[in-house]
Parts: C-alpha cells; sequence; structure tokens
C-alpha cells in the first residue's frame, strides 16, 4: 500500500472525527435556552450543587468561543464526556457508563456483522452468478422483503414465535436473572442462549442489504472483458467465479458496506431495546426517555468513532485487495 | 467514498413532453415492480385520505369500547390494545401519520439536495469541494442517534407542548424536519453528478453564450432535465423516511396523541405484546411498514431502471 | 522465408489431439454458421449463414463495418456468446469434429487449448487485480494439469517470447503500458500452445508505432511456431500486410472470400470495391470505412435478397428479390453477388 493512500486515509479519518466533536460541542452549546437546561435536561429535583459543578465543569461562565471549546476538546481527549444525569446511573461518569455499556453491543453486532456479511456475500454472490435463475428470484425478492423491515420488528417477529410461542429462547436479557452457574462454560452457554435470538436478527437484517449489495456487483463484474477471457480459457464456471468475478466484486462491496455501517448500526440499536440486552442500544433509549444529554452525547461520539474507524479499516483493506491502490 | 455516477435519462428529456410522460407511465406498469408498487400506493393513499370513512375517528382511552388486549374477533378484526381501542382503527389512522409525515420529510429532504445538488455542481470549484466533503460526513455518520438528538434537543428547545401547524402536532414536524436535515446527502450526491454532466451539454453552453445568469440556467435548464431522477430519488427517500420516522417512534419519539405506525409498534413493545403473545397488536402496524417500503423501493428501483436505461436488469 | 507444411505443423504440436480428431480433416472448417441474439423485438441476425475454412499455419483476415458480424463469428467458434447468444444453424468443424452440438462441459476442452482468442483493448480483457504472469500460468496450471513450478516457468519463457523484460514479471495490468498488455495479452493466448488463435481488433486501441510492432510478432510468432492465424480488423491494409486470405462480411454474410492478393488486386463485390476504393493507397488513411453512404440494413428484419442492395451503385431489380448465391470464381476467389451469376445459369 503507498504512503500517499494510507496517509490520506488517516488525514480523512482524523478530519471526520474533529468534525464529529465540533459538532457534538455545537449541538449541545448554541441550542437556545441555557446550556445547564440543555446539558442537564429535564432531570427533576438537580440540586444546587450539581448546577454549579456543570457550569465549572464546562466552564460555561467563560465565553463560547475559545474557552469553552477548548476545555470541551481537552476533556474529550481526556476521555472526560462529564456525568450521566438520568435513570439508574445518575453521578456516574460516561466514560464508565459507555464502557460497561460497550461489551454486549460489540459482542451483539461484531458477531452479528460477520455473520450477515458472510451469509449476504454468499447468498448475493450466488444469486447473481446464476441470475434469473430460481434461488436469484427468491432470494432478491426474501433480500428486499427484509431491507424493508425494520430492525425491531424483525426482533418482536422472532421473539414472539421463537420465545413466546415455542419458548426454544429467553426473551430478554444477557443471562438468566438469579442463576448460578456450575462453570465458566455454563455461564457461556447460558449467555449463548441469550444471544441467539437478538443475533439473529442482527444477521438476518443486515443479510439483506449486502446479498443486494454483492449480488449487483457480481452482476457487474459478470459482463467484464476479463470474465471473458477467463471463459475463453476454458476455465470451470466455479472457477471463473471464485478467482476472477469475485475477487474484484468484493472491492466495491468492500466500501459500501464501511459506509453504509452508520446507517446499520444506529438502527440495529433497537434490536437491543426489544430483547433488553444491556448494551448501547437500550442506553440510549433510556438516556433519551430521561434526556440524560451527557449520556447520550457520549453514545452519538462513540458510535461515529467506531463506524470511522471501521470506514478506516475497510479503506486499507481495500488498498491491501485492489493493487491499483496498492502500488 | 464516490457515490456511483448515474448517466442521464438524456433520450428522455429530448421528447417531448406529452409523450415522455405517457410512455414513462406505460413503461412503469408493464413492469412487475411498477405495477406493485402503484397499487399498494393507492391502496395506502385511499387509507391516508379518508380514515374517518372507513373506521369512524381515532379511538381514544376515553372512547375505547373493546376488552383490554383482545384477540381478534368479528367486533374488533384485528384485536384491541391494552386500553380496549381497536387496533384496525389505530393502524388505519397512523397510515395518515405515517405517510403524511413520510412525505413531507422527503420534500424537505428531496429539496435540500436538489437544491445543494445542482448549485453546488454548477457552481462547481472550492464551494463544490466543500459541501461534497460534507456531504460525505454525513453519509459516514451515524445519522439515527444525530437525528435522536436532535429531534430531543429541539423539542426541548422550543417546548412543542400541544401546539398543532395545518393540524399536524409541532413534535411530529420537528421529526420531519429532523429527517430532512440528516438525510439529504445521497441525493444531493446524485443529482450533483447529473448536473456536472448537464454542464457540459450544448444547450447550457448556449445559455450562457446568450447572456443568462447562472441561476436561470440552473431553474430554466438544469433543473427540468434532473426533474426525472428527483422523482426516483424521491420515491426511494421516502422508502427510508419512513423507516427512520418508524424507528424514531420506537425508541420514544413518536406522539401518543398522534400515533404513526411506529408509535404503534412502541406501544406494543412497552406494553409487552411480544411476550404476552399478542401478535395483533405489532403486525398490523409491522406490516403496513413492510408493505409500504417494500413497495416503495420496488418503485423506486422501477424508477431508476427506466430513467437510467444503463442500469436496467442489473437488479 | 521458410513456411512449415501442415504435417510439420501438426507434428510441432506439444499436446495430443482431441480424442475424436481426424488427423486427414482440414483445421478448421465452418459451414453456414447462424448465430442470432435474441431480443425482445425478435432475432438479431448477427451472423446468418457463414462458411469459411481455415488450413494448418494459414493466416485468414476478417474485414467488415463495424457490427457486421466479425466478433459474433469469432465468438462462436468457441461458443462464448452472451446469455442471449445461440447458433441456430450450421456447423464448426475442428479437426473433423463438430463443436456446435458438444456440451458446455465438453467445449472446455477446446477453449484455450485448440482455439485462443486476442480480445481487442487489452486493459479490460485482463483481471486487473491478479498479476499479469500469474494469468498467464493460470491456464497452464488448469487446462494441462502442470505444476505451479513448472507453469510460473513456462509463463516467464512466454513473456520472454513476445517481448516483456523479465522484470516485469511480476507487475500488475494497471502498471503496463497498452502495448505491453496486449503483448501479454498474446503470450497468454501462446500458454497452451493452441491450434488457432483469433484475434479480435487486437491493435484497435493502440498508437500507430505500437500497433506495427504487435503485428510483426504475431506474424514473426505464426511463422515460429506454426499458428493458423484468424485476424479481426476493419483496417484493411493490416490485412493486405499480415495475411494470406481475406473474408470480407457484410451485416451477417460474407460478400466475398479469397487470396489477399487476388481480392485485393481485382475486387468483385461492390462492397469490397467500396472498401478499398475508399482508399486507393493502402497505407494512406486507415480509417476510411465509414465512407460509404448510408447505414447497414436492420439485422432483425433484414432486407429480402442483397442485403447490401440499399447501398449498391450497381443494383439492379433482381438484387432485393432473390438471395445472390455465393459463386466460386476460377482464380479461388468467392463472391456473392448477382454480378457474377453461377457458371450453370449464364449458359
Ligand atoms: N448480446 C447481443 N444482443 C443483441 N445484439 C447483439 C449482441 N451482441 C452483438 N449484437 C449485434 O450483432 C451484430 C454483430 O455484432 P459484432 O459481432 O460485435 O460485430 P463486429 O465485431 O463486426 O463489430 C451487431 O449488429 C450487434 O449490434
Ligand atoms: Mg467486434
Amino acid at each position: 500500500m503507498s504512503l500517499r493512500y494510507l496517509a490520506r486515509r488517516l488525514m480523512t479519518a482524523a478530519i471526520t472525527v474533529f468534525l464529529i466533536v465540533v459538532l457534538n460541542f455545537v449541538l449541545f452549546r448554541m441550542m437556545p435556552g441555557s446550556p445547564e437546561r440543555i446539558l442537564l435536561g429535564r432531570t427533576p429535583n438537580v440540586s444546587g450543587e450539581v448546577i454549579q459543578a456543570t457550569r465549572e465543569r464546562w466552564g460555561l461562565d467563560k465565553p463560547l468561543f475559545p474557552d469553552q471549546f477548548v476545555a470541551y476538546l481537552a476533556s474529550t481527549v481526556q476521555g472526560d464526556l462529564g456525568f450521566s444525569f438520568g435513570g439508574g446511573s445518575r453521578g456516574r461518569p460516561v466514560t464508565d457508563v459507555l464502557l460497561q455499556r460497550l461489551g454486549p453491543t460489540l459482542l451483539l453486532f461484531g458477531l452479528g456483522e460477520v455473520l450477515a456479511i458472510i451469509l449476504g456475500l454468499a447468498l448475493g454472490a450466488y444469486s447473481g452468478w446464476r441470475r434469473g435463475g430460481i434461488l436469484d428470484h427468491v432470494g432478491n425478492g426474501l433480500s428486499l422483503v427484509l431491507y424493508s423491515t425494520p430492525y425491531f420488528l424483525l426482533g418482536m417477529g422472532l421473539l414472539i414465535v421463537f420465545a413466546t410461542g415455542l419458548g426454544w429462547f429467553p426473551t430478554f436479557g444477557i443471562s438468566t436473572v438469579g442463576q448460578s452457574y456450575a462453570g465458566p462454560l455454563d455461564q457461556l452457554g447460558d449467555m449463548a442462549w441469550h444471544l441467539a435470538l437478538p443475533l439473529a436478527t442482527v444477521a438476518l437484517g443486515l443479510v439483506g442489504q449486502y446479498s443486494i449489495l454483492m449480488r449487483s456487483s457480481i452482476v457487474e463484474t459478470l459482463s467484464e472483458d476479463y470474465v471473458t477471457t477467463a471463459r475463453a480459457k476454458g476455465l470451470t464456471e466455479g472457477r471463473v467465479l471464485r478467482s476472477h468475478a469475485l475477487p474484484n466484486a468484493l472491492l466495491p462491496t468492500v466500501t459500501l458496506i464501511a459506509i453504509n455501517l452508520g446507517y446499520v448500526v444506529a438502527g440495529a440499536i433497537t434490536v437491543e431495546v426489544v430483547f433488553n440486552w444491556p448494551g448501547l442500544g437500550t442506553l440510549t433509549v433510556n438516556a433519551l426517555s430521561s434526556r440524560d444529554y451527557p449520556v447520550l452525547q457520549g453514545v452519538f461520539l462513540l458510535l461515529s468513532v467506531g463506524v470511522v474507524l471501521a470506514n478506516l479499516i475497510a479503506d486499507l483493506m481495500y488498498g491491501f485487495l485492489d493493487p491499483r491502490v496498492r502500488t | 467514498m464516490t457515490a456511483p455516477t448515474l448517466p442521464g435519462p438524456a433520450a428522455l428529456s429530448l421528447q417531448p413532453v406529452s409523450r415522455q410522460r405517457f410512455g414513462f407511465l406505460r413503461e412503469l406498469l408493464r413492469r412487475p415492480s411498477g405495477l406493485f408498487g402503484v397499487i399498494i400506493l393507492a391502496i395506502f393513499t385511499l387509507l391516508a385520505l379518508v380514515p374517518d370513512l372507513l373506521v369512524g375517528p381515532l379511538q381514544t382511552a376515553v372512547t375505547a369500547t373493546g376488552p383490554r388486549l383482545g384477540p381478534p374477533s368479528i367486533e374488533f378484526p384485528l384485536g384491541t390494545d391494552e386500553l380496549g381501542r381497536s387496533i384496525l382503527n389505530l393502524t388505519v389512522h397512523a397510515t395518515r401519520i405515517s405517510m403524511v409525515i413520510g412525505l413531507l420529510a422527503t420534500f424537505i429532504t428531496v429539496a435540500i439536495g436538489a437544491v445543494l445538488g445542482i448549485v453546488s455542481g454548477y457552481v462547481g470549484g472550492r464551494f463544490d469541494a466543500l459541501l461534497m466533503r460534507i456531504a460525505d460526513f454525513f453519509l459516514v455518520l451515524p445519522t439515527f442517534v444525530l437525528a435522536i438528538i436532535l429531534t430531543a434537543i429541539i423539542r426541548d428547545a422550543i417546548g412543542t407542548g400541544s401546539r398543532e401547524i395545518g393540524g399536524i402536532r409541532l413534535s411530529l414536524l420537528v421529526i420531519v424536519v429532523v429527517i430532512g436535515i440528516t438525510s439529504w446527502s445521497s441525493a444531493a450526491r446524485i443529482i450533483r453528478s447529473q448536473t456536472l454532466s448537464l454542464k457540459e451539454r450544448a444547450f447550457v453552453d448556449r445559455a450562457r453564450v446568450i447572456g443568462a445568469s447562472s441561476s436561470h440556467i440552473m431553474r430554466r435548464h438544469i433543473l427540468p432535465n434532473v426533474v426525472n431522477l428527483i422523482v426516483a430519488n424521491a420515491v426511494l427517500t421516502f422508502a427510508g423516511a419512513i423507516l427512520t420516522e418508524t424507528t424514531l417512534s420506537f425508541v420514544g419519539l413518536g406522539d401518543p396523541f398522534q400515533p404513526s405506525w411506529g408509535q404503534l409498534l412502541e406501544a406494543a413493545r412497552s406494553t409487552g405484546a411480544p411476550g404476552l403473545g399478542a401478535w395483533w397488536y405489532f403486525v398490523p402496524a409491522g406490516a403496513s411498514v413492510v408493505l409500504v417500503v417494500f413497495a416503495f423501493t420496488l418503485l423506486g428501483n422501477a424508477l431508476d431502471d427506466i430513467l437510467n436505461p444503463k442500469l436496467a436488469g442489473r437488479r | 522465408m521458410t513456411t512449415l507444411s501442415a504435417a510439420e505443423i501438426r507434428g510441432r504440436r506439444q499436446w495430443p489431439l482431441p480424442k475424436l480428431a481426424d488427423p486427414t480433416a482440414p483445421l478448421l472448417e465452418v459451414r453456414d454458421l447462424k448465430t442470432h441474439f435474441r431480443l425482445e423485438r425478435g432475432w438479431v441476425r448477427a451472423v446468418d449463414g457463414v462458411s469459411f475454412s481455415l488450413a494448418d499455419g494459414e493466416a485468414l483476415g476478417l474485414a467488415g463495418e463495424s457490427g457486421c458480424g466479425k466478433t459474433t463469428t469469432a465468438l462462436s467458434l468457441v461458443r462464448l456468446l452472451p446469455s442471449n447468444g445461440r447458433i441456430r444453424g450450421g456447423s464448426v468443424e475442428l479437426f473433423g469434429i463438430d463443436l456446435v452440438p458438444k456440451s458446455e462441459r465438453a467445449m472446455l476442452r477446446y477453449r484455450w487449448r485448440e482455439i485462443s482468442i486476442v480480445f481487442q483493448g487489452a486493459m479490460n480483457a485482463l483481471n486487473p487485480v491478479t498479476r499479469v504472469a500469474d494469468q498467464i500460468a493460470e491456464p497452464i496450471r488448469q487446462r494441462l494439469g502442470q505444476s505451479d513450478k513448472t507453469s510460473k516457468r513456462r509463463a516467464a519463457e512466454l513473456l520472454d517470447l513476445v517481448g516483456i523484460p523479465r522484470k516485469r514479471l511480476g507487475a500488475y495490468p494497471h502498471e503496463l503500458s497498452g502495448g505491453m498488455r496486449q503483448r501479454a495479452m498474446i503470450a497468454m493466448a501462446l500458454a497452451c500452445d493452441p491450434a488457432i488463435v483469433i484475434g479480435d481488433e487486437p491493435t484497435t486501441a493502440l498508437d500507430v508505432m505500437v500497433q506495427a510492432q504487435i503485428l510483426l510478432l504475431l506474424e514473426q510468432l505464426r511463422r515460429d511456431l506454426g499458428l493458423s492465424l484468424i485476424l479481426i480488423t476493419h483496417d484493411l491494409s493490416v490485412i493486405a500486410e499480415t495475411c494470406d486470405r481475406v473474408l470480407v462480411m457484410y451485416a451477417g454474410r460474407v460478400a466475398e472470400e479469397g487470396p489477399v492478393d487476388r481480392v485485393f488486386r481485382e475486387p468483385r463485390h461492390p462492397y469490397t470495391q467500396k472498401l478499398l476504393g475508399a482508399f486507393p493507397n493502402i497505407h494512406a488513411d486507415r480509417r476510411t470505412l465509414e465512407v460509404i453512404p448510408g447505414q447497414p440494413p436492420d439485422l432483425v428484419d433484414p432486407p429480402v435478397g442483397c442485403r447490401f442492395a440499399a447501398r449498391c451503385p450497381f443494383v439492379m431489380p433482381v438484387c432485393t428479390e432473390v438471395d445472390p448465391p455465393e459463386v466460386r470464381l476460377e482464380d479461388g476467389v468467392r463472391v456473392a453477388c448477382h454480378l457474377f451469376p453461377p457458371s450453370g445459369d449464364a449458359a
């Protein structure tokens, strides 16, 4: 990978993160009404000390720029995102609250993404390759329906059938309440059991889009001249697909999946709400209902930076996969 | 990170308008996906237009007559909610709310996208570069979380209360605006690339030579030639807006006094309908969302195919 | 100039002939080939009754305006048609084996090992994410069952043969110039030591100097390796310089076919005359085929009779009523034109 490519990508990512931080600052300071009111939201019974602490903490007595902005930037860089004002986490540092919820979300979405990417790319590649076949028609229709379904709705459907109806899976949480485990393996099994439905929801929700992306990419690739060359070489269709069409079709897909991530992750956090999964999604909804703005701000920052990082990784992967960029 | 450059509807825009429109509609109805989209559009438009004629006025906790969380029966074909209201009644009325919000949000999104796209593409230079940077930024951003925060902040800041504008509660109008300002970027990108290619065409040059002003050229020469693209994009945007509104309502930003599909789904979840096996509570609203989004996605793709023949058959 | 005899050429083959091959049969015999494309409004008769043959070591030029069916003819030989294309009649006999009724699976045996193709515009014909040397080695390994090492070594030899420096061995297509890519494409076409190499406008996208180099290379390889060559081009001067025989196509049919020196010196078909008359000095201007006024006919619904009638300066009533029969004249030239009636009828 050329150094210039690498440098440019890193630069873009850094600028984007900076813009996100600026946006976050602007969002919460430029609004009408006193900043304390925005920062503290509708939290009832806020004590005078808390208000005073907030004013000092954010430098609210000083001018907006540069003082407040610099103070904000400095504390953000240090990982200090203020204190939660809502619900059960009142008074705790936002960073702590976020970190506590990050694990379950990463588990759910990391696995969900991986599953969806593998399944979606395979399905899309196959149906694009056998364009016009039965699997193509069925798969295409199904992909579009899945794409049209909000993630949480899919979750509610799976929940009512497989948890409430058939009783195969638990209806909520990450572990059985009040359960004592015989060993770590036992505990892991319990978690996997709780994970199954939310994971299936996330994966199913994503698989449609990925399959649509991959299908159109492979269809486009199959009409390229080098695929005709590969066929002219007398290679079997399978080999034409594997060594010529697929490596090329993957390139645009990698980028598109990464770009869509911001859109996808945010919508998919609603799955957590359906299953009461103790991750960033439920945190967001709880924070929203108690207008816990520091936490909302923190979630936005964390997710944005996560998405930017994922895009950076995708760019680097692209550079690795495509020699035209690499050299 | 460049959005796909769509080739222009050059062939279409050169034909006289009437024949073009006619052929266009026939072409659309000839495709199964186009036909399906138009039929679904017609059905839901009817539901949205005259809900009172079909199921009576919106039921409230006071006017509810049914059992609590009752399953479908002859009297209540789609069952009742936890307050005893008819789900059929609620879902049909929600159709109006969801469709109106979707429509308004689409309008704002596409308007922002079209203006920024045309100006950006036509003016070019630094302005264009900056605007496209911003569009890229919005494309990558988790816009949904941004929308949640924006909605909450704006509502807190202006204190929505129970005010209405044109029969729509202010709280919902906030959602409309927020969807608009968080989802214009892809429309802007597509329209910009079309503008770029139009800019190079002879008739724009001619207009420039005879001294037409930039704003005149953009309104009279560029805009009419991107209208088709805007329409196709608007149909897809509508599907996205319905999804976004539904999800925003689901996380608690809906308005219980003017329930949309998403608001019903939120009510169903917080009542614990899935855990209680009360499928009738969320299946009608859920199916409506899926059906409308599905139909509009098909319709948008069909329009896109017709407007961009080069891409035809690739879907 | 030492030309190898047919027997010598077949004796030089490194790899065995197909099992069913008849050693006495001509190398390639195409009879009444009809390849059509299915569209909503009907079948496009892109190739509609084309016959020709190719002998061992011979170079045949395929000429005609863009869209007359040259590429379709070439692709039909190895049945690499687009999904809406179908061979609806005729036969393609290679060593006496008819390839038309073969299954897709059986066809694989003939592609590249017997007939390979150098496509136009090598930028897209080479896979952009694979090293050129690996693309050359691929058919050697996959089709001839050679080891990884052998195929790599053979690929390097082939790159030598076409004049690509050793140090470019690890290059990707985008790192090579247009001429180099076309050389690599030729090396790839030679990988399995095929009996026939088809060049479909192999020099079209290149500048004149590079064109000449590539043609020289093809000429040299043909002589040294005893290849048979089908060279498709709409540039008649290229055929004049490189080929033994020329086949002029018009709207999916053969207009005229014969030895290059005969056809070029004394063109019989009015279309050939127009083509050649358009540039008396074949070196003067290379882009003159558009000069003939009028358009070729719609191939979905071609006119009755001669397809060139609408543009022909010598058109007669019979031309728009009866298909002109193909007539073989005594100097070996075959022509399909009512100006040259079958000798039997003349009496
Ligand atoms: N896939 C296809 N579908 C329909 N028509 C085609 C297709 N491919 C080629 N044709 C038509 O067949 C005719 C011959 O094309 P081609 O063999 O590519 O001509 P040439 O190589 O001589 O330029 C042209 O009229 C072309 O439009
Ligand atoms: Mg051709």
